[in-house]
Protein backbone atom coordinates (compact mmCIF):
# COMPACT_ATOMS: atom_id res chain seq x y z
CA UNK A 1 0.00 0.00 0.00
CA UNK A 2 1.25 3.48 -0.82
CA UNK A 3 1.28 5.47 2.55
CA UNK A 4 1.98 9.23 3.14
CA UNK A 5 3.43 10.42 6.66
CA UNK A 6 2.64 14.21 7.31
CA UNK A 7 4.61 15.22 10.32
CA UNK A 8 6.61 18.13 10.60
CA UNK A 9 8.59 16.31 13.58
CA UNK A 10 11.91 15.10 11.36
CA UNK A 11 12.66 12.39 14.03
CA UNK A 12 9.34 11.36 14.29
CA UNK A 13 8.02 11.46 10.89
CA UNK A 14 11.18 9.11 10.28
CA UNK A 15 11.20 6.41 12.66
CA UNK A 16 7.13 5.78 11.54
CA UNK A 17 8.48 6.10 8.15
CA UNK A 18 11.06 2.54 8.94
CA UNK A 19 8.38 1.17 10.71
CA UNK A 20 6.00 1.22 7.47
CA UNK A 21 8.72 0.48 5.26
CA UNK A 22 9.58 -3.10 7.37
CA UNK A 23 6.22 -3.89 6.77
CA UNK A 24 6.38 -3.55 3.10
CA UNK A 25 4.49 -0.21 2.11
CA UNK A 26 5.57 2.08 0.06
CA UNK A 27 6.31 5.25 1.99
CA UNK A 28 6.27 9.15 1.43
CA UNK A 29 7.00 11.83 3.52
CA UNK A 30 5.76 15.29 3.84
CA UNK A 31 6.53 17.75 6.39
CA UNK A 32 3.18 19.90 6.26
CA UNK A 33 0.13 20.11 4.75
CA UNK A 34 1.21 21.50 1.90
CA UNK A 35 3.81 19.55 1.08
CA UNK A 36 2.12 16.59 1.65
CA UNK A 37 -1.20 17.68 -0.94
CA UNK A 38 2.27 18.61 -3.73
CA UNK A 39 3.50 14.85 -3.03
CA UNK A 40 -0.40 13.50 -3.46
CA UNK A 41 -0.60 15.39 -6.96
CA UNK A 42 3.12 13.50 -7.88
CA UNK A 43 1.71 10.07 -6.60
CA UNK A 44 -1.94 9.53 -7.21
CA UNK A 45 -1.23 6.47 -5.72
CA UNK A 46 -1.08 7.05 -2.46
CA UNK A 47 -4.34 5.86 -0.36
CA UNK A 48 -3.40 6.25 3.03
CA UNK A 49 -2.17 9.25 4.49
CA UNK A 50 -1.08 9.14 8.54
CA UNK A 51 -0.93 12.76 9.46
CA UNK A 52 -0.17 14.87 12.54
CA UNK A 53 -2.16 17.04 13.77
CA UNK A 54 -0.65 20.26 14.69
CA UNK A 55 1.95 21.58 11.65
CA UNK A 56 2.99 24.97 9.97
CA UNK A 57 1.74 26.41 7.44
CA UNK A 58 -1.49 23.85 7.15
CA UNK A 59 -2.02 21.51 9.72
CA UNK A 60 -3.93 17.94 9.60
CA UNK A 61 -7.23 19.13 10.07
CA UNK A 62 -7.14 21.53 7.16
CA UNK A 63 -4.91 19.05 5.12
CA UNK A 64 -7.71 16.37 5.61
CA UNK A 65 -10.46 18.71 4.14
CA UNK A 66 -8.36 19.77 1.32
CA UNK A 67 -8.03 15.92 0.35
CA UNK A 68 -11.82 15.33 0.71
CA UNK A 69 -12.60 18.42 -1.56
CA UNK A 70 -10.28 17.61 -4.23
CA UNK A 71 -11.16 15.61 -6.77
CA UNK A 72 -8.44 12.58 -5.86
CA UNK A 73 -9.01 9.67 -8.23
CA UNK A 74 -10.51 6.67 -5.46
CA UNK A 75 -10.66 7.04 -1.69
CA UNK A 76 -7.73 8.19 0.39
CA UNK A 77 -8.33 6.72 3.78
CA UNK A 78 -7.15 9.32 6.83
CA UNK A 79 -5.73 8.55 9.70
CA UNK A 80 -5.06 11.48 12.37
CA UNK A 81 -2.00 11.68 14.79
CA UNK A 82 -3.37 13.18 18.33
CA UNK A 83 -2.95 13.66 21.73
CA UNK A 84 -4.60 11.36 24.11
CA UNK A 85 -6.53 13.77 26.04
CA UNK A 86 -7.71 16.00 22.81
CA UNK A 87 -10.98 14.79 22.23
CA UNK A 88 -11.71 18.51 20.82
CA UNK A 89 -9.59 17.49 18.06
CA UNK A 90 -10.89 13.99 17.73
CA UNK A 91 -14.54 15.41 17.19
CA UNK A 92 -12.77 18.21 14.29
CA UNK A 93 -10.92 15.53 12.34
CA UNK A 94 -14.00 13.64 12.15
CA UNK A 95 -16.21 16.11 11.11
CA UNK A 96 -13.31 17.29 8.72
CA UNK A 97 -13.52 13.77 6.69
CA UNK A 98 -10.82 11.68 8.96
CA UNK A 99 -11.58 7.61 9.22
CA UNK A 100 -9.49 7.11 12.31
CA UNK A 101 -7.21 8.28 15.23
CA UNK A 102 -3.83 6.93 16.22
CA UNK A 103 -2.82 8.64 19.45
CA UNK A 104 0.72 10.13 20.52
CA UNK A 105 2.93 8.73 21.50
CA UNK A 106 2.35 5.88 18.45
CA UNK A 107 2.06 2.70 19.54
CA UNK A 108 3.10 0.47 16.63
CA UNK A 109 1.24 -2.41 17.15
CA UNK A 110 -2.14 -0.35 17.92
CA UNK A 111 -1.09 1.92 14.18
CA UNK A 112 -0.51 -2.00 12.34
CA UNK A 113 -4.34 -2.44 13.54
CA UNK A 114 -5.52 0.43 11.78
CA UNK A 115 -3.64 0.28 8.90
CA UNK A 116 -5.01 -3.04 8.71
CA UNK A 117 -8.78 -2.28 9.17
CA UNK A 118 -7.82 1.08 6.54
CA UNK A 119 -6.72 -1.18 3.89
CA UNK A 120 -9.73 -3.54 4.43
CA UNK A 121 -12.14 -0.45 3.35
CA UNK A 122 -9.81 0.55 0.63
CA UNK A 123 -9.93 -3.07 -0.85
CA UNK A 124 -13.38 -3.19 -0.40
CA UNK A 125 -14.30 -0.25 -1.92
CA UNK A 126 -11.98 -0.55 -5.03
CA UNK A 127 -13.74 -3.99 -5.55
CA UNK A 128 -16.78 -1.83 -5.38
CA UNK A 129 -15.53 0.37 -8.06
CA UNK A 130 -15.02 -2.81 -10.52
CA UNK A 131 -18.30 -4.23 -10.42
CA UNK A 132 -19.89 -0.90 -11.11
CA UNK A 133 -17.59 -0.36 -13.59
CA UNK A 134 -18.13 -3.60 -15.36
CA UNK A 135 -22.29 -2.74 -14.63
CA UNK A 136 -21.73 0.66 -16.28
CA UNK A 137 -19.91 -0.85 -18.98
CA UNK A 138 -22.73 -3.00 -19.82
CA UNK A 139 -25.03 -0.50 -19.39
CA UNK A 140 -22.94 1.26 -21.98
CA UNK A 141 -23.09 -0.91 -24.75
CA UNK A 142 -26.98 -1.44 -24.40
CA UNK A 143 -27.06 1.83 -24.68
CA UNK A 144 -25.36 1.60 -28.11
CA UNK A 145 -27.73 -1.01 -29.40
CA UNK A 146 -30.70 0.56 -28.28
CA UNK A 147 -28.84 3.57 -30.62
CA UNK A 148 -28.41 1.12 -33.15
CA UNK A 149 -32.19 0.13 -32.78
CA UNK A 150 -33.01 3.71 -33.80
CA UNK A 151 -34.75 4.16 -37.12
CA UNK A 152 -32.24 6.63 -38.98
CA UNK A 153 -33.71 10.22 -40.54
CA UNK A 154 -35.56 9.18 -43.49
CA UNK A 155 -37.36 10.08 -46.43
CA UNK A 156 -40.08 7.12 -47.30
CA UNK A 157 -42.45 8.17 -49.56
CA UNK A 158 -42.47 12.03 -49.14
CA UNK A 159 -42.34 11.85 -45.48
CA UNK A 160 -39.41 13.59 -43.88
CA UNK A 161 -38.37 11.50 -40.59
CA UNK A 162 -36.19 13.12 -38.27
CA UNK A 163 -35.83 13.22 -34.56
CA UNK A 164 -33.47 14.16 -31.64
CA UNK A 165 -33.29 11.28 -28.51
CA UNK A 166 -31.29 11.59 -25.64
CA UNK A 167 -31.55 8.76 -22.91
CA UNK A 168 -31.33 10.75 -19.42
CA UNK A 169 -28.17 8.35 -18.53
CA UNK A 170 -27.35 5.21 -20.23
CA UNK A 171 -30.46 3.83 -20.85
CA UNK A 172 -33.78 5.16 -21.72
CA UNK A 173 -37.28 4.36 -21.97
CA UNK A 174 -38.25 6.39 -25.12
CA UNK A 175 -38.42 4.67 -28.31
CA UNK A 176 -39.86 6.17 -31.82
CA UNK A 177 -39.96 4.70 -34.78
CA UNK A 178 -41.48 5.20 -38.96
CA UNK A 179 -42.17 2.81 -41.08
CA UNK A 180 -43.71 2.00 -44.51
CA UNK A 181 -47.25 -0.27 -44.36
CA UNK A 182 -48.00 -0.19 -47.71
CA UNK A 183 -47.41 1.73 -51.28
CA UNK A 184 -49.04 4.95 -49.53
CA UNK A 185 -50.10 4.15 -45.70
CA UNK A 186 -46.74 4.54 -43.43
CA UNK A 187 -46.84 4.53 -39.76
CA UNK A 188 -45.43 6.25 -37.34
CA UNK A 189 -44.96 6.66 -33.17
CA UNK A 190 -43.24 7.83 -30.24
CA UNK A 191 -43.60 6.00 -26.66
CA UNK A 192 -42.27 6.86 -23.42
CA UNK A 193 -41.83 4.10 -20.40
CA UNK A 194 -42.53 5.02 -17.21
CA UNK A 195 -39.16 5.15 -15.40
CA UNK A 196 -35.51 4.92 -16.86
CA UNK A 197 -33.14 2.17 -16.69
CA UNK A 198 -32.75 -1.42 -17.80
CA UNK A 199 -36.21 -2.39 -17.37
CA UNK A 200 -37.46 0.46 -18.95
CA UNK A 201 -35.27 0.15 -21.95
CA UNK A 202 -35.72 -3.58 -22.01
CA UNK A 203 -39.62 -2.89 -22.67
CA UNK A 204 -39.70 -0.25 -25.01
CA UNK A 205 -37.33 -2.23 -27.34
CA UNK A 206 -39.49 -5.28 -26.99
CA UNK A 207 -42.45 -2.29 -28.37
CA UNK A 208 -39.83 -0.83 -31.08
CA UNK A 209 -39.89 -4.58 -32.45
CA UNK A 210 -43.40 -5.23 -32.71
CA UNK A 211 -44.21 -2.01 -33.82
CA UNK A 212 -41.83 -2.48 -36.65
CA UNK A 213 -43.72 -3.74 -39.56
CA UNK A 214 -43.11 -7.16 -41.14
CA UNK A 215 -42.76 -8.46 -37.00
CA UNK A 216 -46.02 -7.73 -35.73
CA UNK A 217 -47.90 -8.08 -39.40
CA UNK A 218 -50.95 -9.39 -36.96
CA UNK A 219 -50.32 -5.81 -34.79
CA UNK A 220 -50.80 -3.50 -37.51
CA UNK A 221 -52.62 -5.22 -40.27
CA UNK A 222 -55.52 -7.23 -40.30
CA UNK A 223 -55.93 -10.02 -42.65
CA UNK A 224 -58.72 -10.08 -45.19
CA UNK A 225 -60.58 -12.38 -47.87
CA UNK A 226 -60.42 -9.81 -50.55
CA UNK A 227 -57.51 -7.91 -52.18
CA UNK A 228 -55.36 -6.46 -51.12
CA UNK A 229 -55.77 -8.69 -48.63
CA UNK A 230 -54.81 -7.14 -45.64
CA UNK A 231 -56.56 -3.73 -43.76
CA UNK A 232 -54.29 -1.36 -42.30
CA UNK A 233 -55.71 -1.09 -38.60
CA UNK A 234 -56.57 1.92 -37.32
CA UNK A 235 -54.42 3.36 -34.37
CA UNK A 236 -57.17 3.68 -32.16
CA UNK A 237 -57.23 -0.33 -32.76
CA UNK A 238 -53.35 -0.69 -32.75
CA UNK A 239 -53.37 1.33 -28.94
CA UNK A 240 -56.02 -0.88 -27.64
CA UNK A 241 -54.95 -4.12 -28.47
CA UNK A 242 -51.22 -3.15 -26.89
CA UNK A 243 -52.99 -1.63 -23.95
CA UNK A 244 -54.53 -5.60 -23.40
CA UNK A 245 -51.34 -7.10 -24.26
CA UNK A 246 -49.15 -5.48 -21.99
CA UNK A 247 -50.97 -4.90 -18.84
CA UNK A 248 -48.75 -3.82 -16.20
CA UNK A 249 -48.61 -5.88 -12.57
CA UNK A 250 -49.50 -3.54 -9.38
CA UNK A 251 -46.23 -3.95 -8.00
CA UNK A 252 -43.62 -2.97 -11.32
CA UNK A 253 -45.67 -0.72 -12.64
CA UNK A 254 -44.33 -0.75 -16.62
CA UNK A 255 -46.85 1.32 -18.46
CA UNK A 256 -46.23 3.67 -21.18
CA UNK A 257 -47.70 6.40 -22.96
CA UNK A 258 -47.50 6.75 -26.99
CA UNK A 259 -48.67 8.67 -30.30
CA UNK A 260 -49.37 6.49 -33.17
CA UNK A 261 -50.11 7.75 -36.38
CA UNK A 262 -50.78 6.74 -39.87
CA UNK A 263 -50.13 9.27 -42.88
CA UNK A 264 -50.98 8.58 -46.56
CA UNK A 265 -48.17 9.74 -48.24
CA UNK A 266 -50.20 10.74 -51.37
CA UNK A 267 -53.14 12.60 -49.32
CA UNK A 268 -51.18 13.55 -46.89
CA UNK A 269 -54.51 12.63 -44.02
CA UNK A 270 -53.22 11.31 -40.79
CA UNK A 271 -54.75 9.62 -38.42
CA UNK A 272 -53.43 9.49 -34.91
CA UNK A 273 -54.69 8.02 -31.76
CA UNK A 274 -52.48 8.63 -28.09
CA UNK A 275 -52.55 6.88 -24.98
CA UNK A 276 -51.48 10.06 -22.33
CA UNK A 277 -48.44 11.62 -24.50
CA UNK A 278 -48.21 15.11 -25.02
CA UNK A 279 -50.70 16.27 -27.59
CA UNK A 280 -48.61 16.30 -30.70
CA UNK A 281 -48.22 19.49 -32.45
CA UNK A 282 -49.02 20.60 -35.95
CA UNK A 283 -47.09 23.05 -37.84
CA UNK A 284 -48.67 24.85 -40.73
CA UNK A 285 -45.33 26.60 -42.95
CA UNK A 286 -48.21 28.08 -44.66
CA UNK A 287 -50.88 29.52 -41.85
CA UNK A 288 -47.63 30.21 -39.56
CA UNK A 289 -50.12 28.34 -37.10
CA UNK A 290 -49.33 25.74 -34.71
CA UNK A 291 -52.18 23.25 -33.38
CA UNK A 292 -52.19 20.67 -30.81
CA UNK A 293 -53.57 17.24 -31.75
CA UNK A 294 -55.63 17.12 -29.22
CA UNK A 295 -55.74 13.41 -27.31
CA UNK A 296 -56.22 12.32 -23.78
CA UNK A 297 -56.49 8.49 -23.29
CA UNK A 298 -55.24 6.36 -20.69
CA UNK A 299 -51.43 5.07 -20.42
CA UNK A 300 -51.40 1.69 -21.94
CA UNK A 301 -51.07 -0.48 -19.65
CA UNK A 302 -52.60 0.61 -16.66
CA UNK A 303 -55.68 -1.05 -17.08
CA UNK A 304 -57.01 -3.45 -19.44
CA UNK A 305 -60.37 -2.93 -21.93
CA UNK A 306 -59.46 0.88 -22.42
CA UNK A 307 -60.92 2.14 -25.52
CA UNK A 308 -58.35 5.12 -27.74
CA UNK A 309 -60.04 7.45 -30.14
CA UNK A 310 -59.04 8.90 -33.82
CA UNK A 311 -58.29 12.16 -34.90
CA UNK A 312 -57.64 13.09 -38.28
CA UNK A 313 -56.45 15.74 -39.86
CA UNK A 314 -55.11 16.65 -43.53
CA UNK A 315 -51.47 18.10 -43.87
CA UNK A 316 -51.01 20.48 -46.53
CA UNK A 317 -47.81 20.33 -48.11
CA UNK A 318 -44.91 21.28 -46.09
CA UNK A 319 -46.58 20.84 -42.77
CA UNK A 320 -45.14 19.32 -39.76
CA UNK A 321 -45.80 17.55 -36.93
CA UNK A 322 -43.98 17.42 -33.95
CA UNK A 323 -44.25 14.66 -31.33
CA UNK A 324 -42.59 14.67 -28.12
CA UNK A 325 -42.22 12.96 -24.65
CA UNK A 326 -42.47 15.12 -21.88
CA UNK A 327 -38.71 14.81 -21.23
CA UNK A 328 -38.82 18.32 -23.16
CA UNK A 329 -41.11 20.46 -21.67
CA UNK A 330 -41.04 18.62 -18.21
CA UNK A 331 -36.91 19.33 -18.03
CA UNK A 332 -35.86 22.35 -15.37
CA UNK A 333 -33.90 25.37 -15.15
CA UNK A 334 -31.73 25.92 -12.25
CA UNK A 335 -34.66 27.85 -10.14
CA UNK A 336 -37.18 24.47 -11.16
CA UNK A 337 -38.77 26.07 -13.49
CA UNK A 338 -39.78 23.58 -16.10
CA UNK A 339 -39.64 24.46 -20.05
CA UNK A 340 -43.20 24.24 -20.85
CA UNK A 341 -45.51 24.13 -23.56
CA UNK A 342 -45.54 27.82 -24.13
CA UNK A 343 -41.82 28.12 -24.17
CA UNK A 344 -41.77 24.75 -26.81
CA UNK A 345 -44.52 26.42 -28.99
CA UNK A 346 -43.32 29.96 -29.30
CA UNK A 347 -39.60 28.31 -30.39
CA UNK A 348 -41.32 26.44 -32.76
CA UNK A 349 -43.14 29.55 -34.24
CA UNK A 350 -39.47 30.57 -34.81
CA UNK A 351 -38.98 27.39 -36.93
CA UNK A 352 -41.11 27.57 -39.73
CA UNK A 353 -38.96 29.36 -42.58
CA UNK A 354 -36.08 26.71 -41.10
CA UNK A 355 -35.55 22.99 -42.69
CA UNK A 356 -36.01 20.12 -40.39
CA UNK A 357 -33.02 19.89 -39.15
CA UNK A 358 -32.51 23.08 -38.29
CA UNK A 359 -35.39 23.48 -36.03
CA UNK A 360 -34.53 20.23 -34.51
CA UNK A 361 -30.94 21.36 -33.51
CA UNK A 362 -32.69 24.70 -32.70
CA UNK A 363 -34.68 22.93 -29.80
CA UNK A 364 -31.71 21.02 -28.79
CA UNK A 365 -30.01 24.05 -28.47
CA UNK A 366 -32.95 25.83 -26.21
CA UNK A 367 -33.12 22.73 -24.37
CA UNK A 368 -29.46 22.57 -23.03
CA UNK A 369 -29.37 26.34 -22.60
CA UNK A 370 -32.57 25.90 -20.39
CA UNK A 371 -31.10 23.16 -18.15
CA UNK A 372 -27.53 24.33 -18.61
CA UNK A 373 -26.38 20.84 -19.10
CA UNK A 374 -26.53 18.10 -21.75
CA UNK A 375 -27.00 15.07 -19.51
CA UNK A 376 -31.02 15.95 -18.24
CA UNK A 377 -32.74 14.06 -15.99
CA UNK A 378 -35.33 12.14 -18.22
CA UNK A 379 -35.27 11.27 -21.69
CA UNK A 380 -35.53 14.12 -23.66
CA UNK A 381 -36.98 12.81 -27.42
CA UNK A 382 -38.78 14.17 -30.43
CA UNK A 383 -39.95 13.01 -33.82
CA UNK A 384 -40.62 15.51 -36.61
CA UNK A 385 -42.11 14.53 -40.08
CA UNK A 386 -42.65 16.64 -42.47
CA UNK A 387 -45.12 15.86 -46.33
CA UNK A 388 -43.37 17.08 -48.98
CA UNK A 389 -45.43 15.63 -51.68
CA UNK B 1 -40.98 10.77 3.79
CA UNK B 2 -44.08 11.83 5.28
CA UNK B 3 -47.15 9.82 4.57
CA UNK B 4 -50.24 9.33 7.13
CA UNK B 5 -53.32 7.76 7.26
CA UNK B 6 -56.18 8.52 9.15
CA UNK B 7 -59.93 6.88 9.48
CA UNK B 8 -63.14 9.70 8.23
CA UNK B 9 -66.60 8.64 7.94
CA UNK B 10 -65.51 4.77 6.90
CA UNK B 11 -62.25 6.05 4.53
CA UNK B 12 -59.36 5.69 4.90
CA UNK B 13 -57.92 9.63 4.27
CA UNK B 14 -54.11 9.06 2.82
CA UNK B 15 -51.79 11.82 3.03
CA UNK B 16 -48.58 13.09 1.89
CA UNK B 17 -46.52 15.76 2.71
CA UNK B 18 -44.54 16.00 -0.21
CA UNK B 19 -44.94 18.45 -3.01
CA UNK B 20 -43.22 16.22 -5.42
CA UNK B 21 -44.90 12.65 -5.70
CA UNK B 22 -41.76 11.08 -8.30
CA UNK B 23 -39.23 8.30 -8.80
CA UNK B 24 -37.55 9.27 -5.02
CA UNK B 25 -40.42 8.72 -3.24
CA UNK B 26 -42.99 6.56 -5.33
CA UNK B 27 -41.42 3.30 -4.20
CA UNK B 28 -41.79 4.07 -0.37
CA UNK B 29 -45.56 5.98 -1.26
CA UNK B 30 -46.43 2.53 -3.12
CA UNK B 31 -45.31 0.53 -0.27
CA UNK B 32 -47.11 2.21 2.15
CA UNK B 33 -50.72 2.33 0.07
CA UNK B 34 -50.02 -1.22 -0.11
CA UNK B 35 -49.90 -2.01 3.73
CA UNK B 36 -53.00 0.13 3.84
CA UNK B 37 -54.75 -2.14 1.38
CA UNK B 38 -53.35 -5.32 2.76
CA UNK B 39 -54.27 -4.50 5.96
CA UNK B 40 -58.04 -4.15 5.15
CA UNK B 41 -58.10 -0.39 3.97
CA UNK B 42 -61.07 -1.09 1.00
CA UNK B 43 -62.16 2.83 0.95
CA UNK B 44 -59.26 4.93 0.76
CA UNK B 45 -59.13 8.23 -0.25
CA UNK B 46 -55.62 9.87 -1.36
CA UNK B 47 -55.03 13.49 -0.67
CA UNK B 48 -52.86 15.23 -3.03
CA UNK B 49 -53.10 18.86 -1.74
CA UNK B 50 -49.83 19.30 -0.83
CA UNK B 51 -48.03 17.81 -4.43
CA UNK B 52 -47.21 20.16 -6.95
CA UNK B 53 -45.38 17.92 -9.18
CA UNK B 54 -46.39 14.14 -10.15
CA UNK B 55 -44.06 12.36 -12.73
CA UNK B 56 -44.83 8.80 -14.31
CA UNK B 57 -43.75 6.72 -11.47
CA UNK B 58 -45.71 9.25 -9.21
CA UNK B 59 -49.01 7.91 -11.31
CA UNK B 60 -47.93 4.36 -11.68
CA UNK B 61 -48.31 3.99 -7.95
CA UNK B 62 -51.61 5.93 -7.51
CA UNK B 63 -52.86 3.25 -10.65
CA UNK B 64 -50.82 0.37 -9.05
CA UNK B 65 -52.85 0.63 -5.42
CA UNK B 66 -56.10 0.72 -8.08
CA UNK B 67 -55.13 -2.48 -9.79
CA UNK B 68 -54.03 -3.87 -6.48
CA UNK B 69 -57.67 -3.37 -4.65
CA UNK B 70 -58.58 -5.52 -7.92
CA UNK B 71 -62.21 -3.91 -7.99
CA UNK B 72 -63.01 -4.59 -4.33
CA UNK B 73 -63.60 -1.16 -2.31
CA UNK B 74 -63.08 2.05 -4.01
CA UNK B 75 -60.16 4.36 -4.31
CA UNK B 76 -60.75 8.34 -4.68
CA UNK B 77 -58.13 10.85 -5.49
CA UNK B 78 -58.81 14.14 -4.05
CA UNK B 79 -57.51 18.30 -3.83
CA UNK B 80 -54.97 17.90 -7.01
CA UNK B 81 -53.20 20.86 -7.63
CA UNK B 82 -53.05 21.96 -10.96
CA UNK B 83 -50.04 20.51 -12.56
CA UNK B 84 -51.49 17.55 -11.29
CA UNK B 85 -55.12 17.99 -12.51
CA UNK B 86 -53.19 18.98 -15.93
CA UNK B 87 -51.43 15.02 -15.42
CA UNK B 88 -55.05 13.57 -15.23
CA UNK B 89 -56.52 15.09 -17.89
CA UNK B 90 -53.69 14.35 -20.47
CA UNK B 91 -53.80 10.36 -19.21
CA UNK B 92 -57.63 10.76 -18.37
CA UNK B 93 -57.49 9.24 -14.97
CA UNK B 94 -60.75 10.41 -14.51
CA UNK B 95 -61.60 7.29 -16.58
CA UNK B 96 -59.98 5.37 -13.77
CA UNK B 97 -60.92 7.47 -10.50
CA UNK B 98 -63.17 9.64 -8.94
CA UNK B 99 -61.06 12.86 -8.72
CA UNK B 100 -62.46 15.27 -6.15
CA UNK B 101 -61.35 18.91 -5.85
CA UNK B 102 -61.41 18.33 -1.54
CA UNK B 103 -61.53 15.60 0.79
CA UNK B 104 -64.55 16.30 2.24
CA UNK B 105 -66.29 16.61 -1.33
CA UNK B 106 -64.57 12.65 -1.91
CA UNK B 107 -65.67 11.53 1.07
CA UNK B 108 -69.43 12.94 0.56
CA UNK B 109 -69.28 11.88 -3.01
Amino acid sequence: MDILIVEDARDQRMMLAVVLKKQGHQVFEAADGQEALEVMAQHPTIRIVISDWMMPNMDGIALCESIRQSKIGGYVYFILLTGKSDRQAMVDGINSGADDFVNKPVDFAELNARLNAGIRIIELKSALENKIQTIEKDLESAAETQARLLAEPAKIQQVDFNWYFKPSRFLGGDMFGYHALDEQTLSFYQLDVAGHGVPSALFSFTLNNLLREGSSASLLKDTVSEPPFYRVKEPDEVLASLNDQFQARPDAMLYFTIAYGIINSRTGSVTMSQAGHPPPLWLSGRSRTIRKIAGGGVPLGMMPGMTYSNVTIDLQPGDRLFLYSDGVTECENSDGEMFGEARLESLLAETFDHSVADMIKRVEQSIIGWTGADVFIDDVTYLVLEWQP
Amino acid sequence: MAFEAKSEAGYTIVSLDETRLDASISEPFRLYLFDQIDSGANQVVIDLGSVRFMDSSGLGVLVAALKKMAGKGALKLAAPQPAVSDLFNLTSMNKLFTISSTVAEAIEG
